[in-house]
């Protein structure tokens, strides 16, 4: 299957902390990819260069054919991005929000009623659609902000923590939409999360990140065998200390 | 204990940085007024004991040469003023006084037939500020012309010194008024009274514009940034100049709605009162056989014409544009609503120094150090726009717009600089407290 995002080297330099070091790896088509590690080891600065929100020191990202530094624009249009505890506008309803956010995709009316259509149907919200955003609750944000990520069928969805804050029957909810997305049309997953329970139910690759460096990649059960670990959590805590030991 | 220990909480949450960056724009603030009502309150002192008198002598008579050496015995130090026929602008001009007395043609032969004679006043005025018609030298020479006057025709009529005190004016004073190289026969009061009343609204609707334009941007870019729905609409696929663009032009839309509805409940306001404030001092009653207020105002060049109004309309698109500009900048220092409120401090102050100070003196009256503070404020500029067109100082004017002009492009470079780069997310003016970001344990380096 071809990539549809591949990560070289891409570095960030802040004024005196090395975010992210030469970090690369790449996504195919219908993967989803888990990229986990501990807080500031430089997870949401790749997210956000990837994204084109934060400029690379040095290193690239190709998404679907374009490159991140070159043609940012052109990235855009190919990826969504759900920030960690992002927001929506409160002041309006859930359909207009929907509409509001479809019109910086496309400006051609039919198909931006076929991608609110699509996120209706994903998010569930039904009638509740009809009212103020401020009127939400966290879980229902939750689940607009996923359907406003996936509607447009991105070839790229990238999720910070997407379940964060919510609780176990919200994010079941919104890891099956995940998986299904992927599995029946083809889309890519970059996640970030803290949740190790989520990332083994969820993801068919994962990457632990620490202090800036991507440690390791592979497959929830690669990962196993080769730490001899009974799940991911204790890969996870083996990965990082040895880092720090380092 | 536990209430020390609580009070100490509180204390260390209300005592920041940004506390005490907020007392010190508010010391300066006062300071920067206190010499600003120094130079004004000394201006008027000075002028309420100007003993400097200037008079013009047309008559050349006995009667006015007694008069000037009574003046000079009673303190006075008299100047003696040359005005070729009835240019009375001419003599004013590059002069250091403003004002003077012309004691006209047959002066003296009023006195001696027992008759009130009568006497010119000449006042320029050169801004439209509250006290920029002061006339003491010239209300010194008014009193003493008075006071020899009331005893020489006491002495004609062989009145007593007890009766003399009952005795009203036996001057009359007919006031002109200069601006620039023109004069009007009308007393400066009348004029400053019109501009008042007439420039009353500008000034409010040019803080109303600013502010609200202001406090939109910087809303709106830090609640975005606050709810971080800024992330979200800077990864989809539009220009980061068409994001920047919508919000400064939907800002500007809102203040111009703003101060068009301010505007128009404030000419009702104003209309109200100065038609009460004039119907009682019978400002035009005064001017009997003078000119009209309106008429004066045409004579003066105090009218303003369509391509005058057209240039401040420019000088408040220009405006507006700076304080946009600001307000991106503003706006990405935000990182939670407490710093949100804050923001809006630096432009207040902007606003609140040059309204004042425009409002009591001529600019150009003020000391160096506080007349180069003021001057460097751009929105210093729009306030002065007007009186600058009104009073024919067109270089003053276009020295102001020029300097808007190239503070707007050095703002708005930085501005969009800023927005285009990665600090428009990083960015925070934290004075080394920890961030938002990084309390909640998600860190901008994440």
């Amino acid at each position: 299957m071809a990539n549809v995002l591949e990560v070289k080297e891409l570095s960030k330099q802040y004024s005196k902390v090395l975010a992210a070091d030469k970090v690369s790896f790449e996504i195919a088509e219908g993967e989803i990819f888990a990229l986990i590690g501990p807080n500031g080891a430089g997870k949401t600065t790749t997210i956000r260069m990837i994204s084109t929100l934060l400029q690379p020191t040095s290193g690239d990202a190709v998404v679907a054919g374009h490159s991140i530094l070159k043609e940012p624009e052109k990235v855009r249009e190919s990826i969504t991005y759900l920030p960690d505890e992002a927001g929506a506008y409160k002041h309006m309803t859930g359909v207009k929000y929907l509409r509001f956010m479809a019109g910086l995709f496309t400006s051609d009316i039919e198909k931006l009623n076929a991608y609110v259509e699509r996120a209706k149907n994903i998010c569930g919200l039904g009638e509740r659609l009809n009212d103020k955003i401020g009127s939400y609750s966290r879980g229902m944000i939750r689940k607009l902000l996923l359907a406003r990520a996936v509607m447009t069928k991105p070839k790229l969805a990238i999720l910070d923590e997407p379940t964060s804050g919510l609780d176990v029957l919200n994010a079941i909810e919104i890891r099956k939409t995940i998986k299904k997305l992927a599995a029946e049309e083809g889309m890519s997953f970059l996640l970030s999360s803290h949740n190790m329970l989520e990332i083994e139910f969820v993801s068919d690759r994962v990457g632990i990140i620490s202090k800036g460096h991507l440690m390791v990649t592979g497959t929830t059960a690669e990962l196993k065998e080769r730490y001899s670990a009974p799940n991911l959590e204790e890969v996870f805590e083996r990965v990082v200390k040895e880092n720090e030991v380092r | 204990m536990k209430f020390v220990n609580l009070l100490k909480k509180e204390l260390s949450e209300l005592i920041n940085a940004q506390m005490i960056i907020g007392l010190i724009v508010s010391l300066s603030l006062f300071w920067l007024m206190g010499n600003v009502m120094q130079s004004v309150t000394e201006e008027l002192a000075e002028d309420s004991r100007n003993t400097n008198v200037y008079v013009c002598d047309m008559d050349d008579s006995d009667v006015t040469h007694d008069l000037i050496k009574d003046m000079e015995s009673n303190g006075a130090a008299v100047n003696k003023v040359t005005v070729n026929g009835e240019d009375y602008a001419a003599a004013l001009k590059d002069k250091d006084y403003k004002s003077f007395v012309v004691l006209p043609k047959g002066f003296g032969d009023t006195v001696k037939s027992g008759k009130k004679p009568e006497i010119l006043s000449i006042t320029k005025v050169k801004s439209a500020s509250a006290f920029s018609g002061m006339t003491g030298g010239t209300d010194t020479a008014e009193a003493l012309i008075n006071k020899y006057l009331s005893v020489e025709l006491s002495k004609q009529q062989g009145v007593s010194e007890e009766e003399l005190k009952n005795i009203e004016s036996e001057l009359s004073v007919v006031s002109h008024t200069v601006v620039a190289d023109k004069s009007a026969k009308i007393s400066s009061g009348a004029i400053i009274g019109k501009i008042t009343s007439q420039n009353l609204i500008l000034p409010i609707i040019i803080m109303v514009l600013i502010l609200m334009t202001s406090q939109s941007l910087i809303a709106s870019i830090s609640n975005e940034k606050i709810d971080k729905t800024l992330e979200t609409l800077l990864s989809a696929p539009v220009s980061r100049g068409s994001v920047i663009t919508a919000k400064m032009l939907a800002a500007a839309i809102v203040a111009l709605i703003n101060a068009g509805v301010m505007m128009f409940g404030f000419s009702a306001y104003s209309k109200g009162m100065t038609g009460a404030v004039t119907s009682d001092l019978n400002v035009d009653g005064i001017l009997q056989d003078n000119l009209t207020t309106d008429q004066a105002f045409r004579q003066l060049g105090l009218n303003l014409g369509v391509t005058d109004y057209l240039l401040v309309g420019v000088q408040l698109f220009i405006t507006i544009m700076i304080c946009l500009a600001i307000s991106i900048i503003l706006g990405a220092l935000v990182n939670d609503s407490k710093s949100a409120q804050t923001m809006l401090l630096p432009i207040m102050m902007m606003v609140m120094i040059p309204w004042f100070v425009s409002m009591f003196t001529d600019v150009n009256s003020l000391p160096m150090v506080p007349r180069i503070i003021v001057y460097a404020i751009p929105f210093t500029h729009t306030f002065t726009s007007i009186p600058n067109l009104m009073f024919g100082n067109t270089a003053e004017f276009w020295i102001g717009m020029v300097y808007q002009i190239v503070v707007f492009a050095i703002v708005m470079f930085f501005a969009l600089r800023l927005f285009k780069s990665d600090k428009i997310l990083t960015m925070s003016l934290n004075f080394g407290q920890k961030s938002r970001f990084k309390k909640s344990g998600k860190t901008n380096e994440d």
